[in-house]
Formats: structure tokens, sequence, C-alpha cells
């Protein structure tokens, strides 16, 4: 970012309030962003992908992790982890071959690391959706033995028509429902994200993610939100993926940590 | 210096059009002051258009700030006066392209 530009500091009003699990007291600058990559053509499996393209995406990534990024999930959830970048493999499920998501130090270096990605080559490579979005609430830890946990569960939600027209006692029964929900998601030994607040920058209201064993957990969380009727009050869209090195997308067969 | 766009699209939802005119005018006055207020601080408003022939929303709204931060604190007391509950919208952010990230 270009220095003498005047960033005035905030950290941004919540949205809707806390709840027994989830709470603002990580509530900061700190900003989301959150990929949605698909690749064009062949051009991301070319020689020329690995080669050259690669190389410039990975100097990028080691300045961020320099300047105090989070370059995954996992290190978003374990700040003190030090797995390299990585993205979900969602190919599989949607048109979307890999999402991702870092965490920038504050919004204006997070607006101008997406730049800096896409100029770096990234864009030869991959048509992406960029969402940008500031920590609310805290991440959440599962509730079980330790386990693998290398499946990623990404929500974007935004409150629908009928929230908005709801009055405060019927949001707050609301929310006391959901709560159910997450703490089940905990119990099924979920980690969760916490949640950012994507709506100065998107249609979306939201970001929260899980991480989970396998794809059965992630359906049987939903199954409890569900049952909770979080839909009712939400608009929502997921993406499901297992956890690769970021390197895969540009044809690289195992990254090596930054 | 404004290096950064923020383009606001909104449409009213449902039960904006159960006010009356009078309530309705009371919130946009309301959001007219935070807009002023934004504008006291250096952002330039460039303009508020129609867009409902060819978009899913109503209108879009173009505005000018010195940094990302800035668009989003706009954002945040545009919300904190209730404005999201009235109007559903969608926003972006763009980074100037004389602007070396």
């Amino acid at each position: 970012m270009q220095r003498g530009i005047e960033n005035a500091k905030l950290t941004m009003a919540l949205l809707t309030d806390t709840t027994d699990v989830f709470s603002a007291s990580e509530a900061s600058e700190r900003c989301a962003v959150l990929f949605i990559a698909s690749a064009l053509g062949t051009a991301a499996r070319a020689p020329t992908a690995a080669a050259t393209v690669w190389p410039r995406v990975a100097a990028v990534l080691q300045g961020f992790s320099e300047q105090g990024w989070h370059l995954s999930l996992r290190q978003m959830i374990e700040p003190s982890s030090k797995i390299g970048p990585m993205v979900f493999d969602t190919g599989f499920a949607h048109d979307a071959d890999y999402v991702g998501v870092f965490e920038a130090p504050d919004i204006s270096s997070a607006l101008a690391g997406t730049v800096q990605l896409e100029q770096a080559g990234w864009s030869s490579c991959y048509a992406t959706r960029w969402l940008l979005g500031s920590r609310e609430f805290a991440a959440v830890h599962a509730q079980g033995p330790s386990i693998g946990r290398d499946w990623g569960f990404i929500a974007l939600w935004e409150w629908n028509d009928a929230w908005a027209a709801a009055d405060a006692e019927e949001r707050r029964a609301y929310d006391a429902e959901c709560d159910i929900a997450f703490q089940h998601d905990l119990a099924l030994n979920v980690n969760i994200s916490g949640r950012h607040r994507l709506d100065f920058a998107s249609s979306w209201h939201h970001l929260g993610m899980w991480e989970a064993d396998r794809p059965d957990t992630v359906d049987a969380a939903m199954l409890g939100h569900e049952d909770a009727a979080d839909f009712r009050f939400t608009t929502s869209r997921h993406y499901i993926g297992q956890r690769k090195p970021l390197a895969q997308m540009f044809g690289i067969a195992s990254g090596e940590p930054l | 210096m404004n290096t950064v766009v923020w383009i606001h699209y909104a449409r009213p939802r449902p039960h904006w059009y159960a006010l009356c005119a009078t309530d309705q005018a009371a919130h946009r006055s309301t959001w007219a002051s935070v807009a002023a207020a934004s504008a006291e601080g250096g952002a330039h408003h460039v303009g508020r258009y129609h867009v409902r022939g060819q978009h899913d929303y109503e209108t879009v709204e173009i505005w000018q700030f010195a940094s990302a931060e800035r668009a989003a604190d706009h954002w945040a007391r545009l919300t904190a006066a209730g404005y999201n509950e009235w109007f559903a919208f969608a926003n972006n952010l763009g980074l100037a392209t004389h602007v070396q990230p």
C-alpha cells in the first residue's frame, strides 16, 4: 500500500450480538481475504505456471508472512502453526476449483494484497472472487480428542429480509437457538474460525469456516443447523474442500512451508 | 487523495414499502447525515444512479475514499443507523490502478 495514505483506525461494530459460543474478544482490524478461484483453461497446469508464476506468487506470500499475515485457515485458528500457505480443493463439488483464506493485518493491506497476487501472475491462471472481511468473533476450538482435520467448510451468509423485518426479541431467540447448533458443531470435534464481517465490500454479510475430519461430519453439523432453523433468517452459500498446499494451484506437487 | 472507490448497490427490502412517508423520510434524513459526515471527512460522493432497468438492485451509489478503512467506516456508521435493515445491498471496493500496491 502506498505510504502516506492515512488509514483511519477502525474496529467495526458488530452486525449482530455475541453469543455463548462466540466472543468478540478478538474483534480487530485484522481482515480475512477469502478467494474463490476457477482455473482459466489449462493455464494453471501448464509447465510455465510452475516455472514462472508460482515463484512470483510464493515471493508475494513470503512477504505477506513477514508482515504478519496468516496464510491458511489452520494458522487463523492456531496462530503458532508453522504450516505453509494452504487452500481447499473444492473442484469435485463446486464450480470453483479452489477456495482459500488468508488473514491480513488490516483492510488496506488485504485490498492491496489481492492486487499484488493478481499482478504476480495469479490472474493468468485463475478467475478469482476476492472477499474481504474484518474479524468480529474469536476462533472457537473443538471439544474432543486431538484428530486430523484436513477438510474445510466455508460458509458465506447474509441476513435475509425476514431477519431484517424481525424485532429484537425474535432475533435474540433465533441467536439462542443457533447457538445450540454451534455447540453441536464443537461436540462433533470441529474447529470454528470465529466470524468475519464482509458486508462493506460484498453482498455477503459474514464468513465462517470450519475445520473438520471428513465431509460426513460437516453434513451432520449442517443437519443440526437445519434443526435449529438457522436458515430461516439467513441466505447462505457453502463450500467444502480438502486441504492442500497452495502450491498445488500452480502445478507444484507438494508445497514447502514458507 | 482518494485512492479507493466504493460502489454500493441497493434496493428496498419488502417491509420498507409498509413504512409511511414520514417514517421513510426520517430514516433517509438520518442516513443523509451519515453521508454528510463522510463527505466532511474528505470522501467524494460521485453520485447515485438508477439501475433497476438492468440490474437486481434499484440504485448504484459511487464514492471515493482515502482508504479502504474509511469506506468500511462509512458503511459501519450506515449499518449502525439501521440502513441495512431496510435496504438489501451489494458493495464493492476497488484500489485505483495508479496506486502501486
